[in-house]
């Protein structure tokens, strides 16, 4: 159903308006932090607090907001009927002295119900933090008057609207008339922060949590937040209108990114009578959005086709009826579509349909971060942000409030932009279901994201209680075992062990690792081994686990004899307090913890600086736990930096091992974006997934890397960089590959298309890549690809070629795989040379993908060089 | 670091580095036949040298054309042509000479920097090679120069000007403000590389590695040596960022924004290959952007990355000038930059595409004034180093991108002109540059000796400067920083229309 045509008529009056021009836009920005979250359980907003600060480092403190869906009428003052039913307008008064008269203005354009002003903190450590105090902002609750709105329906000639939509269309034209006379003619005074039911929009000059700060909101609750980190090029912003999220009617967005053809879409809205007041491609985004949404009643899976259009292969994948309808779309929206790097977060109160969702689009090409996650449960959670450790220090603040969340998610996973997978989208939409609220998760597609979890919910609450660590009973199943025996024996016995016995065998690991020497070593082994393996987890879930161990690390390493005093027991704790008395180890061969707690991110206080400390200083083996986002570890240690261990625990930020030369460097979990950037040589493992831009121009080393890569892993390597990737990526495997031969010396990538069930087993991967792009433009290297099934076709590969897999490719790549199996227990024997159960040879599993030579280059070269010395 | 405060004490020697090959090539011919009798005659007419006879020796020595100021000499009555008793002299317009630049570069320019290579000496600057014939750009502004006075002596003005003017971080200041731009290894010779950073060396400046790996021989110079990161992440190594005092990171280059880089497989050599960490023979891309840097968030990341490695390096960013250069200039400010460099669309070598060149983003001579009044307007101006480059042929081009605003210029055409470039644009091909310039061939290399090469650019560098000075005096300047921002000092000669 479109309304399209009456609502773009209805506007004519707007075509006319002297209003700013779009011909530039005006508040130029790059990108920023963004993140959103949707709960059954209505959160305060201290927690999504803690994601916000996490990202501190993605904004400049000239912009920040959070949008808020599903809220409460206790906290909102007024009844649920007005809650629900009401258009909640707020305007912020730059100018106080306008407020009088504007609220005359709304006053004879809406019944009001309810009015007051938002409460705001009078903490000056909050206000100093602030470089402009923010807005007063007003809450309005109302509906359009009668009269007014009869007489609007009338000369607008909507009368073939549903009324309601019709006073949707009302609320927007009377607020755009707010905005045009208060904020756009030059102004500058007040403005509509937010229009819609059951949501509010705050921003304020400063970093999105100053947001809940100053306005009080760590106890406020709501379904779904959605928050963002500004990073506004221009130098001086003395009020917020310029900040994210953008208003529809009834949503908020927030913007990673920026469009190259701003100009163009804003003169396709303004063909059809959008006017833009606040001159930035996040305005326009939304004004596009609210477009598809209301104006032509598309529904969400044609209005993200219609913003990340489907190309290439992917496209030629859909079944033809769809292909059908998104040429369609992508025709009358060829001059819509933005252009450029973008990530959408979108929260959005579903009035007609009674839903509140929350809505991540990435671009085609996935060109900004993002990472989706889902915990599922009595309480389900779904969140989406730009980086992993954003989605975890919500989890981790929520998990201390109610310990039945876990505080790692269940699944993480990153969209594939503009694909016929899963169309680089994906939804949160809570619906009422017998009284309580249900998340549903799905793709642009529709399909569901389900986690097959089948655990006992009660057992796996109870787990959730801290480690009775002072207690340790004998009531555990791992005595004076080595590491590797005591997870064999575990994984046997966990699918019968209550929570008290799993509990009792996490406790008994600290209680020996506490011993050091040895002992420490075994039982980090097997913590270790829990975290990093995919196993069926029994009565609890999976990633109860991963939180029981890392708790276990945690409370080993902080209870380890202080570096600054006398080390003893091969290990030796370092921390944010006292990091300034980093000494030498007294012992060869002695661990150097790092607890990265309180840490900055990044910088010469940052704990990157304090690897290089302990590298200079004569430490060989460093442990940074408990990373919460901090960058660059391992950079800057080199030249010639063989010997070197650092291992990982939590989440270690972006740029790691970066520029390493011959350390080793093991990530226990998810790493997040740019490893390895001109890496020359060393070893990386991460048990877990890998971000954007793995390997970026890499010369050497090896890698192995258990879950995906997202987009552009190895762009531009040069050298001889030998990396294992056992999942898939994003797209862009290997474009710009300048590896050499790799039977003669040069570098390759095996990718093995290896996903793992909920109960932990291997299984190959519908295909194992795929992307339209694989091996673009490459000129030397190759990828083994594990492909029995011949999935990968000469269409994905631009400029390379399917090779012949020989003997000598086994040769080269057997024992890689076979150090795989050690690190990652992915038989080769038993499972990656076998297909549907038999065992097969392995050139009829695996395929190389090669350059195709240039004109035998080398060899004309050689015959220059001939004649000219001739 | 040791570059503190310079004071500009220790202006290098110019000494005189002629060119056997380019002697060849001048304005005027002057020709004598088998006729003559080596009586002399000519030699102590003529008032500029052109002929000179040895007492002892047997015949007069060939003529220098290069002295000789052509056939307007005819109405003197010291004309050699027509004085001579045997009518053996004859004088005629060179037919190499026009044929030798272009309108950018035009023969009087190519002509005037070797001549201040080859001797140090300043050109005056009403000198005709001071200015192009392009009818655009810097040849459409000129100074409103006060009438003579007197000359100025190199020790009477300073042209220093600081590279790190935020309060973080090691002072760097150079001694006159210009540096070298980053030609790679690969794309010149290890010659021409290290001939370079001699004279950054010499004058206390810089010279950049450009994207192709950092070679030992520059090793010595390191003091002086800015490392470049560049899009393809060629070369790029932990120890060169932590030996450098500044690190570059090139977004673009003004020639060819938005192309990225592409070293064809005849120039990637073995030597050239393991500079990079390739394998020989194979061609080499270098993307147009970075791919891990999509967006102003990511761009202070990838500053924070450099810095972890080495936090005493200077951040200098180097990009393009699209129409919102200020919004990027102002972005590289937040994200940590100390140097804002703006390549302009003028610049080039033989490698960038024609197609490309020119016509490609804002004009450098419009981006320098906006970004200057833009920063100045934000309150952050003097926070920032602004250095232009892309087209910077002279020192008058150099002045005027001071009093458009910028704090400095890079060069490079002009550094491989005064090498003996003669600008025949087959930069690209490897086994193409005929005075073994812009080749890792290891016979052409051998045409340009590293001495002779370090020395004719310190000599041009010293001419540069000397022509500053000499403006800077007439407006009544002693420090060069007075001269930044003065547009109203330049004339603008537009409304000339240039026929194609």
């Amino acid at each position: 159903m479109s309304n399209a045509r009456e609502l773009m008529k209805g506007r004519e009056w707007m075509s006319k308006l002297d209003v700013p021009t779009f011909d530039r836009q005006m508040e130029a920005e790059g990108g920023c932090g963004v993140v959103g979250l949707a709960s059954t359980m209505a959160l305060p907003g201290r927690h999504f607090f803690e994601s916000l600060r996490q990202m501190h480092n993605r904004g400049n403190g000239k912009g920040g907001g959070i949008a808020a869906v599903g809220l409460s009428p206790e906290q909102m003052k007024v009844s649920k009927d007005v809650l629900e039913n009401d258009y909640l307008v707020q305007i912020a008064y730059i100018d106080s002295s306008v407020r009088k008269e504007l609220e005359d203005r709304v006053l004879a354009n809406y019944d009001v119900h309810a009015t007051y002003m938002v409460d705001e903190s009078d903490d000056p450590a909050v206000l100093a933090d602030l470089p402009v105090r923010p807005p007063q902002v007003w809450r309005y609750f109302c509906r359009a008057k009668r009269d007014v709105m009869a007489k609007f329906v009338e000369e607008r000639k909507l009368g073939s609207l549903d009324a309601r939509r019709a006073e949707d269309e009302f609320v927007y034209q009377t607020n755009f008339g707010i905005n045009l006379d208060y904020y756009a003619s030059g102004k500058m005074k007040a403005f509509v922060m937010s229009q819609g039911r059951n949501m509010i929009i705050m921003k304020v000059v400063g970093y999105a949590e100053d947001v809940i700060r100053f306005y009080r909101m760590e106890d406020f609750t709501a379904h779904v937040w959605i928050g963002h980190q500004r990073y506004p090029t221009k130098g001086r912003v003395w009020h917020p209108g310029g900040a994210h999220p953008f208003m529809g009617l009834d949503e908020g967005l927030v913007h990673n990114g920026d469009f190259a053809n701003y100009h163009s879409v804003s003169e396709y809205l303004a063909q059809r009578n959008i006017r833009t007041l606040f001159l930035t491609d996040t305005e326009v985004s939304v004004l596009l959005f609210d477009l598809m949404n209301r104006g032509y009643g598309y529904p969400l899976e044609y209005i993200i086709e219609a913003l990340a259009p489907t190309t290439e292969r992917d496209f030629n994948e859909l079944p033809a009826e769809k292909q059908k309808i998104y040429q369609a779309i992508q025709r009358a929206h060829v001059h819509s579509s933005p252009d450029g790097p973008w990530f959408f977060i979108i929260a959005q109160n579903c009035y007609y349909e009674n839903k509140q969702k929350l809505i991540g689009i990435t671009d085609t090409a996935m060109l900004r971060p993002q990472v989706f996650a889902l915990v599922e449960g009595d309480v389900q959670i779904g969140l989406v942000a730009s980086e992993k450790q954003a989605i975890d220090a919500a989890l981790r603040s929520i998990n201390a409030d109610h310990p039945e969340v876990p505080r790692q998610a269940d699944v993480y996973w990153n969209a594939r932009g503009g694909s016929h997978t899963d169309g680089g989208a994906f939804v949160f939409s809570l619906e009422d279901e017998k009284g309580s609220k249900r998340l549903k998760c799905s793709n642009k597609f529709g399909a569901p994201v389900t986690i097959d979890l089948k655990y006992d919910r009660k057992e796996d609450a109870k787990l959730s209680a801290p480690l009775p660590i002072a207690s340790v009973t004998s009531d555990h199943n791992i005595h004076a075992m080595d590491g590797d025996k005591a997870f064999e024996t575990f994984l046997k016995d966990v699918g019968t062990m209550d929570h008290a016995k799993v509990q009792a065998v996490f406790a008994e690991a600290v209680r020996r690792g506490k011993n050091g020497g040895k002992d420490l070593d075994e039982m980090l082994r097997f913590l270790d081994l829990v975290i990093d393996r995919r196993y069926d987890a029994g009565r609890v879930r999976r990633s109860r686990l991963t939180e029981k161990s890392l708790e276990a690390v945690n409370a080993i390493f902080r209870s380890m004899p202080r570096v600054e005093g006398a080390q003893a027991n091969g290990a030796a704790l370092v921390d944010w307090k006292d990091h300034e008395l980093l000494k030498a180890p007294t012992k060869p061969g002695s661990k150097l913890l790092v607890d990265c707690r309180g840490f900055p991110m990044e910088g010469e206080l940052g704990p990157s600086f304090v690897i290089r400390r302990a590298y200079e200083l004569g430490w060989r083996h460093v442990i940074m736990f408990d990373a919460h986002g901090q960058r660059f570890f391992g950079c800057g240690l080199g030249p010639g930096t063989e010997g070197m261990r650092i291992e990982a625990y939590g989440n270690p930020g972006d740029y790691l091992a970066s520029g390493m030369s011959g350390a080793e460097i093991v990530i226990h979990g998810n790493a997040q974006d740019q490893l390895g950037q001109v890496m020359a040589s060393g070893k990386l493992v991460v048990h877990g997934d890998v971000g954007q831009t793995f390997m970026y121009g890499a010369k050497g080393g090896d890698a192995y890397i258990m879950g995906n890569a997202a987009g552009r892993p190895l762009i531009n390597a040069v050298g001889r960089p030998r990396v294992i990737i056992n999942g898939t990526c994003l797209d862009y495997l290997a474009e710009s590959f300048m590896a050499g031969d790799p039977l003669n010396g040069g570098g390759f990538v095996i990718l093995n298309g290896v996903g793992f069930s909920a109960d932990g087993r291997p299984f190959e991967l519908q295909t194992p890549y795929p992307g339209s792009n694989l091996f673009s433009l490459a000129s030397g290297g190759a990828i083994y690809i594990r492909d029995p099934g011949h999935r990968v076709t000469p269409d994905q590969i631009n400029g390379g070629r399917i090779g012949s897999f020989g003997k000598a490719d086994w040769d080269l790549i057997r024992p890689y795989l076979e150090e795989n199996e050690r690190l990652f227990g992915i038989s080769v024997e038993d499972f990656l040379l076998k297909v549907d159960g038999r065992t097969i040879a392995p050139e009829s599993v695996y395929r190389k993908i090669e350059a195709v030579p240039v004109r035998s280059a080398k060899k004309e070269a050689e015959l220059d060089d001939d004649e000219a010395s001739a | 670091m040791s570059l503190v405060e310079s004071k500009e004490k220790c202006v290098p020697e110019a000494s005189w580095v002629p060119a056997e090959r380019l002697k060849m090539i001048n304005r005027y011919v002057v020709e004598r036949k088998g006729s003559c009798i080596s009586c002399g005659l000519c030699g102590s007419l003529c008032p500029y040298g052109v002929h000179k006879r040895i007492e002892g020796h047997a015949s007069i020595l060939p003529p220098f054309d290069q002295r000789c100021i052509g056939p307007s000499c005819s109405s003197n009555d010291f004309y050699c042509v027509k004085r001579c008793p045997t009518s053996s002299l004859s004088v005629s317009n060179s037919e190499t000479f026009p044929a030798l630049g272009d309108v950018r570069w035009t023969s009087e320019m190519v002509l005037g920097t070797w001549k201040m290579a080859e001797t140090g000496k300043a050109l005056p600057l009403d000198h005709p090679a001071n200015v192009g014939a392009c009818g655009g750009g810097f040849d459409q502004l000129h100074f409103r120069l006060p009438k003579g006075s007197k000359p100025v002596k190199d020790h009477e003005f300073t042209t220093a000007i600081d590279l790190n003017r935020r309060s973080r971080g090691p002072r760097v200041k150079i001694d006159l403000p210009i540096y070298g731009g980053g030609m790679s290894y690969g794309s010149v010779s290890l010659h021409t590389m290290v001939a370079k950073a001699r004279c950054a060396q010499a004058w206390n400046t810089f010279t950049c590695t450009g994207e192709g790996g950092y070679p030992s021989e520059l090793l010595p110079y390191q003091k002086h040596v800015i490392t470049q990161v560049a899009t393809g992440l060629f070369g790029v190594k932990e120890e060169s960022i932590k030996r450098a005092p500044i690190v570059e990171f090139k977004y673009a280059q003004g020639a060819k924004p938005g192309l990225g880089g592409h070293l064809l497989y005849e120039k990637n050599t073995p030597l050239v290959a393991k500079m990079r960490q390739a394998v020989p023979y194979t061609s080499l891309f270098s993307p147009f952007p970075f791919h891990s840097v999509y967006s102003v968030e990511d761009h202070k990341k990838h500053l924070d990355w450099i810095s972890s490695i080495n936090p005493n390096a200077l951040l200098s960013v180097k990009v393009s000038t699209p129409n919102d250069v200020e919004m990027v200039a102002v972005g590289s400010y937040f994200a940590g930059a100390n140097i804002v460099h703006l390549d302009g669309g003028y610049g080039g070598t033989g490698a960038a595409p024609e197609i490309a060149k020119k016509n490609i983003a804002t004009p450098i001579e419009y981006a320098i004034p906006k970004v200057h009044r833009f920063l100045t307007n934000e309150g952050i101006r003097d926070e920032v180093t602004l250095i232009a480059s892309g087209g910077v042929r002279t020192g008058l081009d150099m002045a005027k991108a001071i009093a458009l605003g910028a704090d400095g210029v890079v060069i490079g055409t002009a550094e491989l002109v005064a090498m003996g470039c003669v600008r025949c644009g087959n930069c690209e091909s490897g086994r193409g540059c005929p005075r073994g310039i812009a080749t890792t061939d290891p016979e052409l290399m051998m045409q340009l000796e590293t001495d002779w090469a370090a020395q004719r650019l310190i000599n041009l560098y010293g001419a540069w400067r000397q022509q500053l000075g000499d403006l800077m005096s007439r407006f009544g300047m002693k420090d060069v920083s007075e001269l930044r921002g003065r547009t109203d000092l330049l004339r603008f000669d537009g409304g000339k229309e240039v026929k194609a």
